[in-house]
């Protein structure tokens, strides 16, 4: 700290008043910066600053009497204070700490086009027309007014009647599923004449789930899209459609995996009564891992592919049981065969997870592994 | 100084005759340590006027200081200071009358206040209001330029519409060092120079634009001979001597009023402050250099002149800085006390009549 | 009533505002004298001395400075620049003073002054004398940018500009100066700023153009008419502030409309119109709007500038397409 007293100023004073400070405790000044005004017998004389730095304190206020040689100001050492670099000549322009990058979203977002001018979208809406359903006739796909009044007529003519119930929601998850999943389908048949006359289909058809789960178990799993993460379950809670004149239900069967065949039979006929009373509690269709949906007995289609239900990520479909020509030991055969599709979300699993998984199911199914 | 400024080529001195030669004068009276040289003008020996003088100097540096510190604190936004200048602007403002028209760039809020811009005024124009341009004092007078030079056109179609009605009026301009670079300055002094406007140009060389020394900024020798490029009269003179910028100034106006034509004034000063709150002259200039200037401070100089006359005391000083103070903390609560402005009133001075496509806009900018 | 060229009819509007108010002033580079080099101020230093025309030095930095001067001291003076090519160096005057200063001052100063180029290419000139950048102009706001397209409209155009309160850019077409003769009433009536002009009315199309092309548009429509095909001629004259209602009640009626213009293509005025059309006709729209403009390249000299500006053909294509959209 320098300190700084009142000098000499001649002519035999020996004291001044303080008449005005002009710098305050804090600033920076530099040597003959005019430091306070104090006044002689004369005159008012200006009192410059010794050094340049940053004025640490400053003694004494206007009208006070100080003698020569009293402690005035003091500074700070060394040189002054160096000012943070404003970086600017107008204005304020202080540095954020924010990165440019964490504003932008780089979701994609999907949305259905259709091309129509604003015009002819105005009369769509106008008219109750939805733009999807519209055939364009116009250049390049574009719909035109010809077209929306076309169709509007042409579904005027047709009672419309909106869905419910099991039916809607049907649509709906229909149209979610569609939406998300990317599937895929591998599709064969198991040789199931050894047994066909004596087992019990659906509960073998269970057993080779379950074998699939085990070979393959990330087919027993639930994906979030939105994240992209995967659950694989230990459990397998089997989702079994069940048809009804109201529509398609799908019950699930908790933790076959550790059931034996009689408890799988039972629950099996359990959750088909419920659901043809209608009395089924909701939770009993909510959280399959995987699902069954054994069409088949309908008495028609050998492959078919299904639809994933998110979350789950796989759909075991099987078809009719049939006397089928085969190639057995050899020869030409006639075997009653089960055919099974399997349809899965390759966002999760390979084709080569859909085979082993197969694989699996066909070799339980024919008794070539342990049920 | 009696210089030659066309230096002919000593091999073909024989040849050539000289067929143009110019002086460019420098004139002070009041030395740096408050002592009259030579003759001064009679004004010099006046009380009233000198103490005047002083008054504004004193009244100029008391508001700068307050103002970069209320830049300081947020309640204006960027300042430039004009610590250091306050000479310039009382002397040339102080010989103008009601009638003259002032030009300035942002710098020159001693003359603005010498002319009757209120304090008040310069806080809302710095606090970012348009409303401080409406100057209720001197209604001619045109706000202050920020696109360097350019003031000086405006000044030459005042200096053309005086001298197209023949009045007795002056138009004074008043720019800075770097402006004399600017082809605005130069097609304004050659334009009066040519129809012999009344128009007085008043460089105030205060060595800096922004962080260009004036050496940096042109090789002439002086700037006041770049009127001589204009066919007009250019002179030098000393800016923190309030007498030789009040007597110099003056003589131009009456130059102009008579039908005399322009002049260039160049007063050579030192801008003590920063460019501006948002600058760091230390960055490219040194402590020794402030320190040089605080040695030719214009305030001190007179003040000393004015207490070897006997015509000012510490009481005189004591009260004069407590109604300074006082002046401005009135003006700075009245600033405080003013309503901001609506956002709707920037649509109301575009054009006289709001045309309807903007009247649209300003609809919906008040949520209608 | 004679029969004049658009550039006789700028002489008779000066002439007649500067008999009718003392205040207005003409100055510019040649304009004394000479009568400017296209002889729009013919005779004005004759008739009213040169007090009140001036020939200038050369520097258009000033010419606008003092203006600016000089209109805040009362006076009306409308400034002459040589070229819209050669303007420039006054646009800091006009964008940073002329056009803020009754802005900045709330009303205090102001600019009643008139500032006068001619523009557009069509006359074989030399480099830069072929320039339509009012866009430039136009994009500043508290100025007003206005283009005629006749002798009558010149006349009363710019008898209008001078009267303004506030500051005009008054861009004269250098290929419409001789090209067409008019009966012009030298009976001192401006016609309104701010304002469209329906040149020929129409139930097909909207055709929206201004200054040098409005020839070819007209020609363009007797075109279409031959082919049916009924289209609505609007000249906007006043480029800024633009009148959009008079376009939106068009658009709503034709449901279609191109745009042409000889100012390059990027950024032009026909965007604005376009966008503000787009904004507030959407629904009237059966296809989209088309812009016919000069490319945006530099202005050729005089060998491609046929090419250059926008032509007949290119708007009645334009037309075409538009109509036969959907």
């Amino acid at each position: 700290m320098k300190s700084f007293s009142l000098p000499d100023l001649g002519e035999g004073l020996h004291e001044v008043e303080i008449v005005n400070w002009h710098v305050s405790v804090g600033d920076n000044v530099v040597a003959d910066q005019p430091l306070v005004s104090v006044e002689t017998d004369k005159a008012v004389v200006e009192v410059p600053s010794p050094y340049s730095g940053r004025v640490a304190a400053l003694h004494g206020k206007p009208g006070d009497i100080i003698p020569i040689g009293t402690k005035l100001a003091e500074f700070d050492d060394g040189a002054a204070q160096k000012q943070e670099d404003r970086g600017t000549v107008v204005g304020m322009m202080p540095e954020a700490e924010t990165r440019a990058s964490d504003a932008e979203q780089r979701e994609r977002v999907s949305g259905a086009r259709v091309k129509a001018i604003p015009a002819v979208r105005a009369l769509a809406r106008k008219l109750g027309v939805d733009l999807i359903a519209v055939d364009p006739s116009g250049p390049d796909g574009m719909i035109t007014a010809d077209d929306v009044k076309r169709y509007a007529h042409a579904v005027a003519e047709l009672p419309a009647e909106p869905l419910h119930g099991v039916r809607r929601a049907m649509a709906n998850k229909m149209m979610q599923a569609h939406a998300e999943i990317v599937p895929a389908s591998i599709h064969d048949e198991a040789d199931v004449e050894s047994w066909i006359d004596k087992g019990d289909v659906t509960v073998r058809l269970i057993r080779a789930i379950v074998a699939g789960c085990q070979a393959s178990p990330v087919l027993n799993a639930w994906y979030n899209g939105q994240d992209m993460t995967l659950r694989m379950v230990k459990n397998v809670d089997l989702g079994i459609a069940i048809n009804t004149d109201d529509g398609l239900f799908v019950a699930v069967m908790r933790n076959v995996e550790v059931r034996e065949d009689a408890d799988l039979r039972d629950g099996l006929n359990l959750l088909k009564h419920d659901v043809e009373a209608r009395a089924i509690p909701l939770e009993e269709m909510r959280g399959a891992t995987i699902t069954l949906s054994n069409y088949g007995v309908f008495g028609v289609g050998s492959r078919a592919n299904l639809v994933v239900v998110p979350p789950q990520v796989a759909i075991v479909g099987a078809g009719t049981i049939r006397p089928r020509i085969v190639a057995h030991n050899g020869a030409p055969a006639v075997r009653r065969t089960l055919p099974l599709s399997l349809t899965f979300d390759h966002r999760v699993a390979t084709g080569a997870e859909a085979a082993r998984f197969l694989r699996a199911m066909i070799d339980s199914l024919e008794g070539k592994a342990k049920p | 100084m009696d210089k030659r400024i066309a230096k002919a080529d000593d091999l073909n001195a024989a040849t050539d005759t000289i067929v143009a030669t110019f002086d460019v004068h420098y004139r002070h009276y009041l030395d740096p340590k408050g002592q009259l040289i030579g003759e001064a003008p009679a004004f010099a020996k006046d009380r009233e006027i000198m103490l005047s003088l002083y008054r504004a100097m004193t009244l100029t540096r008391i508001f700068d200081y307050k103002a970069v510190a209320l830049q300081r604190t947020g309640q204006i936004g960027t300042y430039p200071s004009c610590l250091g200048q306050e000479a310039v602007g009382v002397g040339y403002a102080s010989v103008m009358t009601d009638k003259d028209v002032m030009f300035t760039t942002y710098r020159e809020q001693a003359a603005q206040l010498w002319r009757g811009v209120t304090i008040t005024e310069l806080l809302q124009y710095w606090g970012g209001d348009e409303r401080g341009c409406n100057y209720a004092g001197p209604r001619e007078d045109f706000p202050v330029a920020v696109p360097i030079g350019s003031q000086a056109t405006h000044a030459v179609g005042v200096a053309t519409a005086f001298k197209l009605r023949g009045e007795p009026r002056v138009a004074v301009c008043a720019l800075g060092d770097g402006a004399t670079s600017k082809g605005d300055f130069y097609e304004s002094i050659n334009l009066a120079g040519v129809w012999k406007l009344p128009a007085v140009f008043i460089v105030i060389n205060n060595h800096w634009a922004i962080s260009l020394p004036v050496e940096q900024q042109t090789a002439t020798q002086t700037l006041a001979q770049k009127a001589i490029a204009a066919g007009i009269p250019g002179i030098q003179i000393d800016g923190n001597d309030i007498v030789a910028v009040r007597q110099v100034c003056g003589e131009a106006m009456e130059r102009a009023r008579k039908g005399d034509g322009a002049t260039v004034i160049e007063a050579f000063t030192y801008r003590i402050g920063d460019h501006t709150t948002a600058d760091d002259a230390t960055r490219y200039r040194k402590d020794e250099q402030i320190s040089a200037a605080w040695k030719i401070d214009p305030l001190a100089r007179l003040r000393t002149y004015l207490g070897a006359q006997g015509w000012w005391s510490k009481e005189d000083e004591e009260k004069l800085i407590a109604e300074c103070k006082q002046k401005i903390e009135a003006a700075v609560a009245e600033y405080a006390a003013i309503p901001p402005p609506r956002p709707e009133s920037m649509f109301d001075h575009l054009f006289e009549t709001l045309p309807p496509a903007l009247a649209w806009q300003r609809k919906k900018l008040m949520g209608g | 009533m004679a029969e004049v060229t658009m550039v006789s009819a700028i002489t008779m509007a000066l002439a007649r505002a500067m008999q009718d108010d003392d205040s207005v002033i003409v100055f510019g580079e040649d304009v004394a004298k000479n009568g400017g080099v296209f002889r729009a101020t013919d005779g004005l230093l004759d008739r009213f001395g040169s007090n009140r025309v001036m020939d200038t030095p050369l520097a258009e930095t000033v010419i606008a400075g003092m203006s600016i001067g000089l209109a805040a001291q009362g006076f009306r003076p409308v400034a002459e620049f040589q070229f819209m090519g050669f303007i420039y160096p006054a646009l800091d005057q006009v964008i940073n003073h002329a056009s803020r200063l009754r802005n900045r001052t709330r009303g205090r100063l102001s600019c009643p002054l008139v500032f006068r180029a001619p523009m557009g290419a069509g006359i074989r000139a030399p480099e830069h004398h072929s320039e339509s950048t009012e866009t430039l102009f136009a994009h500043i706001p508290g100025l007003r940018v206005v283009i005629p397209s006749s002798p009558s409209r010149a006349y009363g155009l710019l008898l209008s500009a001078i009267a303004d309160p506030d500051p005009v850019m008054f861009f004269e077409p250098t290929r419409l100066y001789r090209a067409q003769k008019e009966e012009v009433n030298d009976n001192g009536h401006g016609l309104p700023l701010d304002t469209c002009f329906v040149l020929r009315e129409g139930r097909d199309i909207t055709l929206v153009t201004w200054g040098p092309t409005v020839r070819e548009t007209l020609a363009a429509a007797q075109t279409l008419a031959n082919e049916g095909i009924s289209a609505e001629v609007i000249d906007v004259a006043t480029i800024a502030p633009i009148d959009f209602d008079t376009i939106l009640t068009s658009v709503e009626k034709t449901g279609r409309l191109v745009v042409i213009h000889e100012a390059p293509r990027h950024i032009g005025p026909g965007a604005e119109i376009a966008a503000t059309v787009a904004e507030r006709g959407l629904l009237s729209l059966h296809a989209p709007i088309e812009r016919v403009t000069a490319p945006d390249t530099v202005v050729p000299l005089p060998r491609l500038e046929k090419a250059y500006m926008p032509s007949e053909k290119q708007i009645v294509d334009a037309a075409r397409r538009v109509v036969n959209f959907s």
